[in-house]
């Protein structure tokens, strides 16, 4: 399963005729399960938003692959000119693996690998305002699920599903609002562990491309600490065809 | 004059029903558009150059000065007990309404700690869970001790107390929250842990709140105090009344249309009041003490006959002082603060209304109750009082070396003492030394860095500056030297503490990589490798995104100008070496602008003093129609000015807002004390042709109101000294201190003068 769904979000048309009634925990196994490219690439423009509305914009060039056990991507600085060619490199586990990711982080200027040891699922993607986890599919048998509402949203036919973890984690619960016809949620309201609203993603573009629904544009706001952090792809390829050796720490120190 | 007392006698009820009238309009105004200004920020001059790049600065940094709340376990904080205290504060700390963003709240629970793992870097909170292990702990504790960021900074170096940061949103300091943030901080007192609440919001707020209400509880008394005095000295009950009501009027009237005009009461302005009772009773007592001399003299004359020539008599004196105190008091217009400019303008007002409600008033409200039944008819004591001054006046003229002399030697003894004048702008210098306030400060500033702050702002055209290492390496210089230089100086922080902590860190933790590297990409890849890694928003409170403009903050031990002062001219030593690598160097913050903002209040005073010594020259000068008495006249400013400073050389007390502007009050009564007795004299001299007469029979009349005048207002104002709050205390002091000296300046130094000079007797058909 491709878990970085949202940095790329290949979604497959697939299972168009849901009409029938669906319990919510079916309608969480709709989305865990639809199909995804098993590889890939494009550009990504990262734009970090800060509280006074100041941008900073980073431009990266991104590889995929998803190898069932683990996926694995890897990311090369294109701007700002002193970062250019810093690389970065992600592992996600299957989630029987129970592992955490494997990240590293390429410094041309110290010519060193470092590990960025520290790679909890809670923590920032990169900076951002998206945490590892919000970029990664999640098992629906690790939520109970509520179905709270089915109705328009933008146009769109849209289940409201409240899904809350069964364990302590980072956030206390999420409600998705998710398009019928695409299974990818259109929105994403996050909340905190005091069952406060911390987070709001908003998907402001899908296109479908050879099939599946890609997300092109979004944003994610925190609202505890004002920040924003928006997320846009570019000349997306859809199965480019890159190989698994891709994804080495030599690869990494050879640049773009 | 006599034309115009004449037309208010005859329709006294009509006077007294209109000014009864404006009083109440006065009053519903008042109740009305109430409004007291607390917020300091409302008083600094938006457009002076240093403020608007000071609040730019603080825009960008996130600079806002913080409530600090310390626990204090004097067995150690690494324990169950106090790591949960800690958390669940924070926590609590961050719902308030006051606090708009989790961040703004620092703690060992909510710090960065940056360190090196694996070859990689890690950057997570000390803990999030509460530790259950002595291991874990001791853990903790190697953390913090070998964090250079948090050590000292966040937990003492005897690991017994540990600091929670919050900023509050802009302006949002009240009583209530003080009281909701000690309730909440001192409900986690107990199991041994002390709790200390301190911070510059809560000094400069519980300030604002604390002075005013101190003033208002002091006040009746100094006005009761000086309505005793004022029964005593001039014998009669409705005098006093009468005296007190042209003062309280002139008060309400003032105050009534300045809050009418929209204008809230600031700082200053709260003082109007007190300038009115000491310079308006004045009028009262130099016009009753007329009229109770002639009763004495005129024994046939009918009531309208005393109290017109009582107007027509006082109304030349009267006037000229009141016009020349109002003018010098519009001197102060010339200061670049708004709130100071309104206390010129509406004590000038309040001058010119005790002026005219002494000149209608009294005239209107003796017609109604009655001449004060003048005790005086008891001939004895009068006539004792009269001849003990006309001694006076003889004897001075006697030894009238002695007094040269004499008055040379106090003017060199004080005049040095001016040169010890300093200036403080601290906060915290003006509670009493036992305030729960001062002692909390005095235990976070000697456990911590410090609990003043003052922000060196760099900045550059060019972006990317701050990632440039022989720019970083000069900020290192900068900060090492203004800490180990400056004693009050508790650290730093910059951005060269991340890029210099991150050196190490990813370098096995080895010490002589605690610098700055010399490649600029590095720098820039260590800062993304932060940001990659979970580094906060704390980042950019030392740099901004384009990285060309850098905030050093420094952390001082106390907010008392001289420390502020040194510390701000050990970084202007690295002005020059900045401006050749093409950064310019600027303060920002509140330490800093309520430096420059006392600064300002001070030369504007003592610019509108030089200025009032001019204006007071040109307007007796035109007045007495003479350069001669112009200057004669200033002699009790003068000297009343020497002294009031000097004392504070000699005292060591440092000058502040309130002891600055309550030495305008030096020119107000030294004007009003010459005049009187200078007008006196030239009508005495007129009439006896003859100097030895003229000179005692002056003492006798403006000598009596002038020591009358003196004695209420110096006892009624000692009462201050009293009070709880230093610049209060001040207050009272300085102006008792200024009335005596005026006093003593006009009744002797120069009448002195006055009597050597031989004005009125040399070309007496010129001085009239």
């Amino acid at each position: 399963m491709n878990k970085l769904s949202l940095v790329l979000s290949f979604l497959l048309l697939s299972i168009s005729t849901v009409t029938t009634a669906q319990t919510a925990k079916e309608i969480a196994y709709l989305v865990y399960n639809k199909q995804s490219p098993s590889n890939g690439e494009s550009d990504m423009t990262m734009t970090l938003i800060n509280k006074k509305g100041h941008e900073r914009v980073r431009v990266l060039h991104q590889y995929f692959i998803d190898l069932e056990a683990v996926e694995k991507q890897l990311m090369f600085f294109k701007s700002p000119a002193d970062v250019k060619n810093t690389a970065f490199m992600n592992w996600t586990y299957n989630e029987e693996e129970d592992k955490n990711d494997d990240q590293w982080l390429y410094l041309p200027a110290l010519k060193k690998v470092k590990r960025i040891s520290n790679s909890n699922k809670d923590n920032d993607f990169m900076g951002s305002d998206f945490t590892y986890e919000d970029m990664e599919k999640r098992s629906p048998e690790r939520d109970s699920h509520t179905l709270v509402a089915s109705e328009m949203f933008n146009g769109e036919a849209v289940w409201v599903l409240e899904a809350i973890p069964l364990a302590e984690e980072q956030y206390s619960k999420k409600v998705a609002w998710v398009s019928k016809e695409k299974l990818t949620p259109l929105k994403v309201e996050f909340y905190d562990e005091d069952e406060e609203l911390l987070k709001t993603l908003f998907i402001k573009d899908i296109e479908n491309m050879e099939g599946f629904w890609i997300v092109i544009d979004q944003e994610m706001v925190n609202h505890q600490n004002k920040h924003a952090t928006k997320i846009g792809l570019e000349n997306i390829v859809i199965n480019s065809g890159v190989l698994p050796s891709k994804f080495t720490q030599r690869e990494m120190q050879k640049g773009l | 004059m006599k034309k115009f007392t004449h037309i208010v006698l005859k329709n006294y009820r009509l006077v007294l029903v209109f000014i009864l009238l404006g009083t109440l309009g006065n009053l519903y105004s008042i109740k009305q558009n109430f409004a007291l200004e607390t917020d300091l920020e409302t008083y600094m001059p938006k457009s002076h150059p240093a403020f608007i790049f000071s609040d730019k600065a603080e825009a960008q940094f996130d600079i806002r000065d913080a409530i600090l709340i310390a626990f204090n376990d004097p067995s150690g904080i690494y324990n169950p007990t106090t790591f949960k205290k800690i958390k669940d504060l924070t926590k609590a700390i961050q719902k308030l309404e006051v606090v708009d963003n989790k961040d703004d709240v620092l703690s060992l629970y909510t710090a960065d700690n940056i360190r090196g793992e694996d070859s990689g870097l890690e950057i997570e909170p000390f803990f999030k869970r509460i530790p259950k292990t002595d291991l874990q702990f001791k853990q903790i504790a190697e953390n913090v001790r070998s964090n250079e960021m948090v050590y000292r900074r966040l937990v003492s170096e005897d690991e017994k107390s540990t600091l929670i940061f919050t900023k509050i949103k802009d302006n949002s300091f009240s009583e209530e929250l003080y009281e909701e943030i000690l309730t909440l901080a001192n409900s986690y007192e107990g199991d041994g842990l002390e709790v200390y609440v301190a911070g510059q919001p809560i000094v400069e707020g519980t300030m604002a709140i604390l002075m005013p209400k101190d003033m208002k509880k002091m006040f009746p008394l100094v006005l009761l105090l000086i309505f005793v005095v004022l029964i005593l000295v001039l014998k009669s009950f409705k005098a006093s009344v009468i005296s007190m009501m042209v003062v309280i009027l002139s008060s309400i009237w003032t105050f009534g249309l300045m809050l009418g005009l929209g204008i809230p009461i600031y700082a200053p302005s709260s003082l109007i009041p007190v300038m009115l009772i000491a310079i308006g009773v004045a009028d009262a007592i130099h016009m009753f003490s007329h009229l109770q001399l002639q009763t004495k003299v005129h024994r046939n004359w009918t009531k309208t006959q005393l109290i017109e020539n009582m107007n027509t008599e006082m109304f030349s004196p009267v006037l000229m002082t009141s016009v020349t105190t109002a003018v010098g008091f519009l001197s102060l217009l010339s200061s670049d603060i708004i709130p100071i400019k309104y206390f010129a303008a509406f004590t000038a007002f309040g001058v010119i209304m005790a002026m005219l409600f002494s000149f209608i008033l009294i005239p209107a409200a003796l017609n109604l109750v009655g001449l004060p039944k003048s005790k005086l008819s008891n001939k004895s004591k009068s006539n004792t009082f009269s001849d003990k001054s006309k001694l006076l006046a003889v004897s001075l003229v006697a030894h009238k070396k002695i007094v040269f002399v004499s008055t040379i030697l106090v003017l060199l003894f004080f005049g040095f003492g001016m040169s010890k004048v300093w200036i403080n702008s601290s906060f915290l210098a003006r509670f009493p030394d036992n305030n729960p306030l001062v002692t909390t400060d005095a235990f976070v500033n000697d456990h911590f860095l410090g609990t003043t702050t003052i922000n060196v702002i760099l900045e550059s055209e060019e972006s990317g500056k701050f990632k440039n290492a022989d720019v970083l390496n000069l900020l290192d210089d900068l900060a090492i030297d203004v800490v180990s230089q400056n004693e009050n100086v508790g650290g730093s922080i910059s951005l060269v503490d991340f890029i210099k902590r991150m050196n190490k860190v990813l370098n096995e933790d080895r010490e002589e990589f605690y610098a700055i590297p010399d490649d600029s990409d590095l720098i820039a890849q260590y800062l993304l490798l932060y940001e990659m890694s979970g580094g906060s928003d704390k980042l950019w409170e030392v740099v901004n995104e384009d990285f060309n403009m850098a905030n050093l903050q420094i952390q001082l031990k106390n907010d008392n100008s001289k420390s502020l002062n040194a510390t701000l001219n050990s970084v202007e030593l690295y002005r020059a070496k900045f401006k050749d690598l093409g950064v310019n160097l600027n303060f920002a913050g509140s330490g800093y602008k309520v430096l420059v903002f006392n600064d300002l209040i001070l030369q504007g005073q003592i610019r509108s003093l030089l200025y009032s010594f001019l204006i007071v020259v040109v307007l007796l000068t035109l007045m007495f129609r003479s350069i001669k008495l112009g200057l004669i006249a200033t002699i009790p400013i003068f000297i009343t000015t020497v002294i009031s400073f000097g004392v504070l050389g000699w005292l060591n007390i440092p000058l502040e807002t309130t002891t600055a502007l309550i030495s305008s009050i030096a020119i107000g009564i030294g004007i009003d004390y010459a005049v009187h007795f200078i007008d006196r004299y030239k009508i005495e001299a007129l009439k006896h042709k003859n100097k030895t007469l003229a000179i005692q029979e002056t003492m006798a009349h403006s000598g009596r109101a002038i020591s009358f005048n003196a004695i209420v207002v110096v006892i009624g104002f000692l009462v201050l000294t009293l009070s709880a709050f230093k610049p209060n205390i001040a207050l009272g002091a300085i102006i008792s201190l200024n009335m005596f000296t005026s006093f003593i300046a006009t009744i002797s130094i120069m009448f002195i003068v006055l009597y050597v000079s031989n004005v009125f007797f040399n070309k007496p058909s010129k001085t009239k």
